[in-house]
């Protein structure tokens, strides 16, 4: 009984690791494991498949040595600066608008999201056809009269990389209003009538009160958006295939195209590295911060 | 009644096991589209007559890209499929990692090495080893042009790059968009290939994509190159972002465009529109004083398997694509011709018969290339920065100067 007893109770105490060890080892061997590949492949001279001799930061080398990498990395900080800043911009004026008690509200918040329902494939074809200057707004605006108007930035290699942008906004604001419309719903009507009471305008409420009270929810809209402007390898590949030459690179198609169409092993796991790097610059300060205030608290 | 049964009986044990003795091959490769599928239905189908099953692996995407990243998981987990469709380099680095079948001992018996193109001979052979049987030939220096557009505007097919250029500033003056593409580096680097042989000839091509000779990279030639691609841009019009070349086919086939410079998987786009070759358009080989033929070859290797039912099958399927009669059919089909030089054209179009005799010109005359834009004469990572940099200058404004200075950077720092 008592033996029974004390067996249960240490099952008991188990059985939270026991469910969740399956999933860690499952990260453990495909997230932390080939993250360990594709490091000691970086050190290597692998072409079209991997081989083990060590040939120092040679890849590493090559890898900054290459145009192509230079447009990438330049292109990333770009689209995700841009993409970031007016998508949580605009999704934050659209939310304020719908926020004041306005009809068919419940309609208009569907129209905004359903463009994240779409798959960047989709959202990269449609705009492909909307911006291209023989087919879409351009041709539209010439022949409705206005006959110098141009609008051709797809077709050239310095503006390209925005015409990826205006495709990603476009996509992602309708989500970031969502979140912010939630967050404004849970602010205290009281607060604001409070600050009415004592004679503040609404801009001024706004700037001062309710903007600064989302800040959870900006918190939320940033990290989400950083992590789909990371893997918008997709919208790319759809919307201008990294072209027009190789204007539009991210270093997402970089690492693809070096490993898997250029027998180029070694530089994309470099690049991949690279990445990895960037992006462990900005989380770890960030973890960091976390733990220390979560052990002080 | 118990006769009946006994004959049913042995009539359904027969069928399959008819079959199930003979083995089954699993072929790996990248064909999806109908004409592609119809084809492969040919080699399928002969192989059934043999006695044995095909068990289709179709893996679409990428220009094949994704069907290597499929076979390369099965290598690793030890289970490589009896097949694989073989493009450029693929056949001679996998049979460097000691993974391909040899089939020399069929290549000899049936005579393979005489009945090819000697040319052909780099990408299916390694070593003493014969790795792969090739079953068709593309060329991609091709031309294909609106007959009527050239007839109004009194254009002849052109001799030489300088008369087509001339007659493609001819043809904008009048309004039509002279040449019809895309502004993918593959459409683009198919002009350059052309170039490259056309305007310095053969060996220059040699020395500059396949042997990669510093000297020859860095040439006065090559900035001409560069110059003639800038005058095949100005030909271009200015919506040709995100084209796909069946579009810009399409163009050429309404009127819209006067010609494309293309593989010659764009006849199919104009045969199934029912036109006919010489009446309703022309095919003709990018202009040059020893006209070139840059071929792209579709193969299929063998890899080493312990299984014994797939070692026949896969000798089985070797000699069905070496079959004369099956190379005709697939490449009737397919709007290729057959990799080997002794089959009978007859049954096929004009443009199949002048790219057959052209290439007969080209195996004597030192002109028979492969096509570097598909992996056909360097290795994918120089090929690449080709690629690169002529979509880079195509697309943009740099100098032929900073282009070729760009090349020869890009080609030494991916040696």
């Amino acid at each position: 009984m008592n033996a029974a007893k004390s067996f249960s109770s240490r099952l008991a105490g188990w059985l939270p690791r026991i469910v969740v060890a399956p999933s860690l080892l499952v990260v453990i061997v495909t997230v932390y494991l080939f993250i360990l590949w594709t490091g000691v492949i970086s050190f290597t001279s692998s072409k079209f498949v991997p081989v083990y001799d060590f040939v120092g930061l040679e890849q590493f080398v090559r890898l900054w040595a290459t145009p192509r990498w230079h447009t990438a990395v330049a292109n990333l900080l770009i689209f995700s600066a841009l993409f970031l800043s007016l998508s949580t911009g605009i999704g934050l004026l659209m939310a304020i608008l719908l926020d004041q008690n306005i009809r068919a509200e419940g309609f208009l918040r569907a129209v905004y999201l359903y463009p994240m329902a779409l798959s960047f494939i989709v959202t990269g074809t449609a705009w492909k056809w909307i911006m291209n200057p023989g087919l879409g707004i351009q041709k539209v605006v010439n022949e409705l009269g206005w006959t110098s108007f141009t609008f051709d930035w797809i077709t050239d290699p310095n503006m390209a990389i925005y015409t990826v942008v205006i495709a990603g906004v476009w996509q992602s604001s309708g989500f970031a209003m969502a979140i912010f419309l939630a967050g404004l719903r849970g602010i205290d009507n009281s607060v604001i009538k409070a600050a009415q009471i004592e004679g503040a305008g609404l801009p001024l409420i706004y700037r001062q009160i309710i903007i600064p009270m989302l800040r959870p929810a900006m918190l939320s809209v940033i990290v989400l958006l950083s992590y789909i402007a990371i893997k918008s390898f997709d919208l790319v590949l759809a919307l201008t295939n990294g072209g027009p030459g190789s204007a539009t690179e991210l270093p997402s198609t970089f690492m693809f195209s070096a490993t898997f169409r250029r027998n180029q092993m070694g530089v994309g796991a470099a690049s991949a590295i690279m990445m990895l790097m960037t992006v462990a610059a900005i989380i770890v300060p960030y973890l960091y911060s976390e733990l220390r205030e979560r052990n002080n608290g | 009644m118990s006769k009946f049964l006994a004959s049913l009986v042995a009539a359904t044990m027969l069928v399959p096991a008819a079959a199930r003795a003979e083995g089954t091959i699993e072929v790996l490769h990248h064909w999806v589209s109908q004409s592609e599928v119809n084809a492969l239905n040919v080699i399928r189908k002969d192989l059934e007559t043999k006695g044995f099953q095909w068990k289709d692996s179709a893996v679409g995407g990428m220009s094949g890209a994704n069907a290597q990243q499929a076979l390369r998981s099965r290598l690793t987990s030890g289970d490589p499929p009896g097949a694989m469709q073989f493009l450029g380099w693929e056949g001679p680095q996998w049979a460097e990692q000691g993974v391909v079948r040899d089939l020399n001992d069929l290549a000899s018996a049936g005579g393979w090495r005489e009945a090819l193109p000697p040319q052909l001979l780099t990408f299916v052979t390694a070593g003493d080893a014969f790795i792969a049987a090739p079953i068709n030939m593309h060329r991609q220096n091709w031309v294909w042009a609106n007959k009527k557009i050239f007839d109004a505007a009194g254009i002849a097919v052109p001799k030489t790059w300088a008369e087509l250029i001339a007659a493609g500033k001819k043809l904008e003056e009048k309004g039509v968009t002279p040449v019809a593409m895309g502004d993918e580096p593959w459409q683009i680097g198919i002009i350059f290939d052309a170039l490259l042989s056309d305007l310095h000839g053969p060996e220059f091509y040699k020395k500059a994509a396949i042997d990669l000779d510093p000297a020859t990279l860095n040439s006065p030639e090559m900035v001409k190159v560069f110059d003639a691609l800038r005058e095949v841009r100005g030909l271009v019009d200015d919506n040709f972002v995100g084209r796909d070349w069946a579009v810009a086919t399409g163009m050429v086939i309404n009127g819209e465009a006067a010609m494309q410079f293309m593989g010659d998987w764009a006849k199919g786009e104009f045969l199934a529109k029912g036109l006919k070759p010489n009446t309703d358009f022309y095919c003709f080989a990018t202009p040059a004083k020893v006209p070139t033929f840059q071929y792209v070859i579709d193969s299929f290797g063998m890899f080493t398997v312990k299984d014994e039912t797939v070692q026949k099958a896969q000798v089985a399927l070797a000699e069905t694509i070496m079959d004369p009669k099956v190379q005709k059919e697939f490449n009737l089909i397919k709007g290729s011709i057959p990799a080997r030089t002794d089959v009978s054209v007859d049954e096929f179009d004009d443009c199949a018969k002048l790219g057959f005799n052209e290439r007969a010109e080209a195996i004597k005359a030192g002109s028979m290339l492969g096509a570097m834009t598909h992996g056909f004469a360097a290795k994918p990572e120089f090929a690449a920065v080709f690629g690169d940099v002529a979509a880079q200058f195509f697309v943009g404004s740099m100098s032929s100067e900073d282009a070729v200075k760009m090349l020869v950077e890009g080609i030494d720092n991916a040696r």
